[in-house]
């Protein structure tokens, strides 16, 4: 009965009618929004991120008073009609420095999250995906640098530049912050490079660079987002930590770690100086990392139904 | 005599988020003593679905709305759907038991093998805690585990994947049931293990006269084991009728081109295969009508609007159909040439017909 | 057992004489479990397998679970370096091919995986995949790129409104139609497909093994197709090869691989096959096998199949290793007492 086709034909001669074939399409992502939404706590956080990032912005061109200007009002003025967070030890208002603090905690934050995500992305990628001496030269690095404490790089490394600008202090917490997101990129690409798609991108002829950046990368982003999230508040807990050592950001930076250290020294006499500004580290924290573990709990394919 | 299990409009469904999956919808049939039947279908027609709504064990957010699952073959029979939750926990494993596709998922990796088979029949009080222990050893060995008393002390890593499906089926009969449900059971397996494991159910069928449920996506095997054959589709029993009949007289579209889009050992090399265009539909969004109409070759007007019934197409021989092969292939020869396939015997011979009503069932127990 | 035969219709020109890959004396060992001095064992995956490809014609490679089919497919393939052997693909070896060298040879040589779910890259759209073999060729861009995407998505039965959808909007059949046009597109002479029916759904299998040999008659293809299973290999292959525990066991065209099975492994295999009718299944008399497939980390020693071989005599079939060897003009059999089962 066979025979062979003269002509190639499309298909049978039959087509079945197309209307109730692809099911509607959900993408991970949508789901992944569907479920972040549903998650209160990290709507709560995505809600102050939000609110912090307007405050930021807007306190580049507007604040109630000059962010550093002092004496504007009584010293350790308390809170009033004009000052509704009180004034600091040299009358400055907090309020205006709370919103100047907003930006840079921001700018560290996510300058941090930015770059040290770039190292350790870089060098994840680089070990995971060559293996052999690239990633024992590479792991043996990390390991090493794990061992070093981080507050002990940051002092060397603002000593040795000897400068105290915001962008030295945003590459002075990256060069220490990189080292979780390489060893989490590394065990992607290492997982990843064996999946079978990779490999059928090498059977069609893709170079390596494509091979990192088409294949694999976009294959990790989800947990590799959900580690930057998590870098964020780290990097902002640590720099104000450094600036309450007094390592952070020179004065008059409206830093919040720098300016719990001043009001710290006048706690009884004056609390609001200090615990305004620990109040907002505090909240900014918790936010960001609800926000992550929401994310972290959205991407996760074993959440979703 | 009333059959052993007798299933009665069964419907299953999900509930989510954004809409009903009707995975079993509206199914009937009966499952005769020592019996063995099998249920055929693609992946998603509903198969598991049906056998783990006999065993009561539908997972979440899964339910059964409707219908009635009647099993005992003597006195009065018991709707498992109805039972209380001591009922139904007697029910599975001594009445009824189940294996499924992956016998590692099904083994807990940590006990050994002889414990656990013998944790089977400690579930219940059929047997008492020194007729369960010296029961392992000769029930490992009716399953043909080589070496059997040396290997009660194995773990499950330390067997092999048919070795593993012996012991499930080993655990399935501890209890001495007397319907064994079987999904998948070869699955996963080599096809010189799948026949080693054939081989085996059908030799338990014939020495303890259990009757066996086997659900596969397998045409073939089901040929080799089964006295009845139900073909499912879509959530609903679409053919149904004696394995000879089936295979032989097929009278559903589906169950027609299914065969015929095989490629079989005994078949010529290189004959077109016939090919079933288009998807399963989307359970969540089924066709209206005939499920099957987007796919049908043979579809009428009727079709698209209005579902057919399963209907008697002869001795003890079902189809939801509104058309049936042999009228389809008388009416429109156009489309059975475009088939490209040889059209089968339009009916079968009257003296056939006798030998079937009286089918030589391997199993069958005359009580 | 009985197969009835009716006369085949030869739709291609096989080349008889031309081998267009020959496979020398291939092995591929995985190290496993090896300590900082290197004393570990190794799976033997392929041990010692030497066949070859001739144009045009499409030659199914069958065999269990676990004994080196995909491995082999990929070695061919270049997607493992072969621990040893040679492969030679249109006269060159291919196996101390490296870098830049390698990856045009690619050209010529693709592969169509088993797992239409895993072998797409879940982040890029259909036209992305499958005009990626394009790109990293620089064969046509821009217009003329997506017009060649759109024929081939065309030839493979797949609709070009698709183009910008992503893999998980489709069901296994079209993903296999999507791993198919990739392989495709860049017009290959040889074509590895990897159990490409195996994960896909019954209804479906033959609209893919249609595709497939449409494909063939259309573009000269030659296939190793790769399958565990005997019905779909009978359909589609001019000559089989049967592997057991990284060795070929038995190598013969088509016709006599079935009608007459030489090793008894071989036989064995037919026999455990189910067919769909249940007159023929009750008459079946499968052979069956004692256990399973040993471990190829330890293959037994001798013959491989001795420890389940219904005919092995003993000592020869534990100490001597059979070749493979000619038995009836091309059916060639590694088994000392070949034919006798
Ligand atoms: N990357 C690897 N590392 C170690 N062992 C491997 C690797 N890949 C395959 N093997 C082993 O090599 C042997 C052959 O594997 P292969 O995948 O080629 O089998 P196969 O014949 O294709 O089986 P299947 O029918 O299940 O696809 C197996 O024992 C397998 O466990
Ligand atoms: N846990 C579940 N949640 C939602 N839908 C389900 C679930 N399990 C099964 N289904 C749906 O029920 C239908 C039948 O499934 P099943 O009985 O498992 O099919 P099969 O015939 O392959 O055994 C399918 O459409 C499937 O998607
Ligand atoms: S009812 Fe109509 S569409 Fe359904 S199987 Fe019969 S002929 Fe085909
Ligand atoms: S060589 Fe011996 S053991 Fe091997 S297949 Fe032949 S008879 Fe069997
Ligand atoms: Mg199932
Ligand atoms: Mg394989």
């Amino acid at each position: 009965m066979a025979t062979a086709p003269s002509d190639y034909v499309f298909q049978d001669e039959f087509t079945a009618d197309s209307t109730y074939e692809v099911g509607e399409a959900v993408s991970l992502w949508k789901d992944a929004w569907r479920r972040l939404t549903s998650n209160y706590f990290a709507l709560f956080g995505l809600a102050v991120i939000v609110l912090l990032l307007l405050v930021a912005i807007v306190s580049q061109f507007w604040t109630p008073y000059p962010t550093w200007k002092q004496g504007i009002g009584p010293t350790y003025g308390g809170p009033s009609a004009a000052h509704p967070f009180g004034l600091d030890q040299v009358g400055r208002d907090i309020l205006s420095r709370l919103m100047g603090g907003a930006a840079i905690a921001l700018a560290v934050g996510l300058g941090t999250a930015l770059l040290s995500s770039v190292i350790g992305i870089a060098l994840g990628l680089l070990a995971g995906f060559y293996r052999g001496w690239v990633d024992t030269m590479i792991s043996l690095l990390i390991n090493v640098w794990y061992g070093i404490p981080d507050l002990l790089v940051v002092m060397l490394f603002v000593v040795i530049i000897n400068s105290r600008e915001l962008k030295w202090i945003i590459v002075a917490i990256s060069i220490t912050a990189w080292l979780n997101m390489a060893r989490l990129v590394r065990g992607q690409t290492l997982a990843l490079r064996e999946r079978e798609f990779v490999e059928a991108a090498r059977s069609i002829g893709t170079r390596d660079v494509g091979l990192l950046t088409r294949h694999i990368l976009p294959n990790a982003l989800g947990p590799i987002i959900v580690q930057a999230t998590y870098l964020i508040p780290a990097a902002i807990l640590f720099e104000a930590f450094l600036s309450f050592l007094g390592l952070g950001a020179p004065p008059p930076e409206p830093s919040w770690g720098a300016m719990c250290a001043e009001g710290y020294k006048s706690l009884q006499l004056a609390a609001h100086v200090t615990l305004v500004p620990a109040f907002a580290l505090a909240i900014t924290l918790i936010a960001l990392n609800a926000f992550g573990d929401g994310l972290r709990d959205a991407l996760d394919p074993r959440m979703r139904r | 005599m009333a059959p052993l299990l007798q299933v009665e409009d069964l419907k299953t469904h999900f509930h989510l988020r954004d809409g009903v999956v009707k995975a079993v919808d509206g199914i009937t049939f009966h499952v005769d003593k020592g019996e063995t039947v099998g249920i055929v279908g693609e992946s998603g027609s509903g198969k598991s679905i049906t056998s783990l709504s006999i065993m009561r064990l539908v997972p979440e957010p899964g339910r059964i709305v409707h219908g009635r699952i009647l099993f005992g073959a003597n006195g009065q029979p018991k709707d498992v759907v109805k039972m209380t939750d001591e009922e139904i926990r007697d029910f599975r494993g001594s009445d009824v038991s189940m294996i499924f596709q992956d016998p590692m998922t099904s083994l807990n990796p940590v006990l050994r093998i002889g414990f656990q088979v013998r944790e089977a029949m400690s579930a219940h009080d059929r047997f008492s805690d020194e007729q369960s222990k010296s029961r392992v050893v000769p029930l490992l060995k009716k399953v043909r585990i080589p070496g059997a008393a040396d290997r009660t002390k194995a773990f499950p890593h330390q067997f092999s994947g048919g070795m593993r499906q012996r012991v499930m089926i080993a655990m399935g009969l501890s209890n001495e049931p007397s319907l064994l449900i079987a999904d998948e059971p070869t699955t996963a397996l080599d096809v010189t293990v799948q026949a080693q494991i054939i081989e085996l159910l059908r030799d338990l069928n014939r020495e303890m006269g259990t009757a066996i449920i086997l659900i596969t996506h397998n045409l073939a095997v089901v040929a080799s084991i089964c006295t009845r054959v139900i073909v499912m589709y879509a959530g609903r029993i679409v053919e149904e009728g004696y394995t000879r009949d089936i295979f032989k007289n097929p009278q559903h579209p589906y169950t027609w081109s299914l065969l015929r889009s095989m490629p079989r050992l005994d078949a010529a090399r290189h004959s077109k295969l016939l090919t079933i265009s288009g998807l399963p539909p989307d359970m969540s969004n089924p066709p209206p009508g005939c499920k099957f109409h987007p796919r049908c070759r043979f579809r009428v007007d009727r079709c698209l609007e209005e579902e057919p019934p399963l209907g008697e197409v002869g001795p003890n021989q079902f189809a939801r159909c509104w058309v049936l092969m042999r009228n389809a292939l008388v009416t429109q020869p156009e489309k059975a040439a475009a088939a490209e396939v040889p059209i089968p015997p339009l009916t079968a011979e009257p003296a056939q017909i006798d030998q079937r009503s009286e089918p030589d069932r391997p199993g069958a127990v005359k009580a | 057992m009985t197969l009835e035969t009716s006369p085949e219709v030869e739709s291609r020109v096989v080349d008889k004489q031309l081998a267009l890959v020959s496979v020398e004396d291939v092995t591929k060992h995985f190290p496993i479990g090896a300590g900082l001095l290197g004393g570990g064992s190794a799976v033997r995956a392929v041990d010692g397998v030497s066949f070859e490809v001739r144009a045009g014609e499409t030659l199914g490679l069958v065999g269990e679970s676990g004994c080196g089919k995909s491995t082999l497919g990929r070695v061919i393939a270049q997607l493992h370096p072969a621990t040893s052997g040679k492969v030679i693909f249109q006269g060159q070896d291919l196996v101390p091919m490296r870098g830049e060298k390698l990856r045009r040879m690619r050209q010529e040589l693709q592969m169509i995986f088993q797992d239409p779910y895993a072998s797409l890259n879940p982040r890029m759209t259909v036209g992305e995949i499958i005009g990626e073999p394009l790109k990293n060729f620089g064969l046509a861009r821009g217009k003329e790129r997506s017009n060649r995407v759109h024929e081939v998505m065309r030839t493979c039965g797949l609709n070009p409104n698709f183009l910008n959808r992503y893999p998980h909007e489709f069901s296994g059949g079209q993903r296999q139609r999507i791993g198919i046009a990739r392989a495709l597109v860049l017009n290959p002479t040889f074509i590895v497909a990897d159990e490409p029916i195996s994960a896909l759904d019954v209804s479906i299998q033959a609209q893919i093994v249609n595709l497939m040999e449409d494909l063939q008659n259309r573009f000269k293809l030659t296939y190793l197709f790769i399958a565990h299973d005997l019905s779909v290999v009978r359909h589609l292959s001019d000559r089989v090869a049967v592997m057991y525990l990284g060795k070929i066991m038995e190598i013969a065209d088509s016709h006599s691989i079935y009608e007459n099975p030489l090793h008894p492994y071989t036989k064995a295999l037919l026999s455990s096959i189910p067919i769909p009718d249940p007159d023929l299944e009750a008459k079946r008399q499968p052979i069956l096998l004692q256990g399973e497939i040993p471990s190829p980390v330890n293959p037994p020693s001798g013959c491989r199949f001795h420890t389940r071989c219904p005919i092995a005599q003993f000592p020869i079939c534990s100490e001597q290793v059979p070749p493979l060897e000619s038995k009836v003009d091309g059916h060639l059999a590694a088994c000392h007492f070949a034919g006798q089962l």
